[in-house]
């Protein structure tokens, strides 16, 4: 059987397509993460990075970025054009992030609480300091997502409403993952005492195992459109990204592991957090929840109970097309995800907070 | 002679029934139960190499890699209590 060379509409692109597929090993990586920012405190690993505006921010509440333990913060700040924060900025946003940093071994004894606790709360005590309302939005993602709302269901001053994407509250799903970590044969605490930290290759290792076939995939849509530069950039920065991981904090893995996934303890209420108890039936800041529908790594079910368990009375759930990674970075997100965020965000700059019941929406991609 | 967009189509067929035939495998107590259990009896083999060598360091009167990083992660908390003193103190001045 002959293969035809790929369709291009012009002999260019069939040309451009096989100059950048023979040259891609070569080809210049594009620089993530180069959005200016100051980083405004340091604890251990991890830093609070503040993007730096160049005319005062047209919103007074800032919002704070809070990205999963195990992958870079720059998800947020991908590339020019591609970076929420950067967009956010220009909506005239006043933007924090947290940057996790990489753990060393002696983080092995890093608690769950120090880090979603005494971490989590320091930032948003120093990004909320800006506010004249004291308060601060939070947006969180993946992990980073679950970190907030076990923060917010503990401690909820200082939130003045929580943007949640593809953010795991319930564990208990029909996923891999969940079948994994709740297998008797699963050890956690053996991986740490072997480790320290979880090791992010062991990690990584997982998450290729839930589609195998995925890099197959992403080599096939390579060719197809190696043809545009654009294209192949943002290829490039989020493969860059999604090789770039860190380890899990050992005692934290194996509470997280524990708690989350083995007694889904934050949907039975039996979560605590530095003793305090976490219940999502006490989160009443605002809240918006989005899931994506292709989601392979936390199933869209999973990401959106918090909506249907918190006592806020202003709450949503919206359901996007696309999956984990892409539906947040794509050029897609900057006309649908960016300004839908923009806009909870700015609706709840002064509070109000409404009185509208729970809604949820299934938003066909434009 | 096959074109390339059909070429795609079927690919992608194909890499969906796979990537579904195979999620039901690694889900499979089958696969979940053998593989869960050499991976614990590695990190085990490992945590065990890991403690002869520091009962070695230890008998030469040397500090193991444990000690170093419980020493280094009580610097970590004693850093965390002097911001949290900072910031009452902060919170007292302004009050």
């Amino acid at each position: 059987m002959m293969l035809r060379v790929p369709q291009c509409n012009m002999p260019e692109q069939a040309f451009s397509r096989i100059k950048n597929l023979l040259g891609l090993a070569a080809r210049k990586r594009p620089e993530v993460g180069v959005t200016p920012a100051d980083v405004v405190h340091r604890e251990n690993k991890w830093s609070l990075l503040h993007y730096r505006r160049a005319t005062p921010a047209r919103y007074k509440t800032p919002i704070l970025f809070v990205p999963s333990l195990i992958n870079r913060h720059y998800v947020m700040d991908l590339v020019p054009g591609k970076s929420m924060a950067e967009w956010l900025l220009a909506q005239g946003h006043d933007v924090y992030c947290i940057d996790w940093g990489t753990p060393g071994d002696e983080d092995r004894y890093l608690s769950f609480d120090s880090i979603c606790d005494k971490y989590l709360g320091r930032a948003l005590r120093i990004a909320a300091k800006s506010s004249p309302r004291g308060q601060a939005h939070v947006l969180g993602y993946c992990l980073g997502g679950t970190l907030a709302v076990i923060h917010a269901a503990a401690h909820q001053e200082k939130i003045a409403s929580m943007a949640l994407l593809a953010a795991p509250v319930s564990f208990k799903d029909e996923g891999p993952l969940a079948a994994w970590t709740q297998s008797p044969d699963f050890d956690p605490e053996a991986i740490t005492r072997a480790w320290g930290n979880a090791p992010w290759p062991l990690l990584q290792s997982a998450f290729h195992m839930l589609r195998p076939t995925l890099n197959l995939a992403k080599a096939m849509h390579l060719v197809d459109r190696a043809w545009n530069d654009e294209f192949l950039d943002g290829f490039l920065a989020v493969e860059t990204w999604g090789n770039d991981n860190v380890s899990f904090p050992g005692a934290a893995f194996v509470r997280y592991i524990e708690d989350l996934y083995r007694k889904d303890a934050l949907v039975n209420g039996d979560m605590t957090l530095s003793g305090k108890p976490a219940k999502l039936e006490s989160i009443a800041c605002p809240l918006l929840a989005v899931t994506f529908e292709h989601d392979n790594i936390v199933p869209w079910r999973s990401a959106a109970l918090v909506v249907d368990r918190v006592a806020s009375t202003d709450k949503t759930h919206v359901k996007l097309p696309g999956g984990h990674v892409g539906a947040v970075v794509s050029k897609s997100a900057s006309k649908g995800l960016w300004p839908m965020l923009s806009k909870f965000f700015v609706d709840h700059e002064a509070r109000g907070v409404k009185t509208r019941g729970a809604r949820s929406a299934n938003v066909a991609r434009r | 002679m096959m074109t390339w967009d059909s070429w795609k189509k079927s690919f992608d067929v194909w890499e969906n029934e796979t990537a579904k035939f195979l999620e039901t495998w690694v889900k499979s107590p089958l696969v979940l139960g053998p593989s869960g259990m050499m991976l614990t009896q590695a990190m085990k083999a490992k945590a065990q190499y890991d403690k002869a060598l520091a009962q070695f360091w230890g008998s030469v009167g040397l500090p193991t890699k444990r000690d170093q990083e419980r020493t280094l992660h009580l610097l970590n908390k004693l850093e965390s209590r002097l911001l949290d003193l900072e910031e009452q103190l902060e919170e007292q001045q302004k009050a």
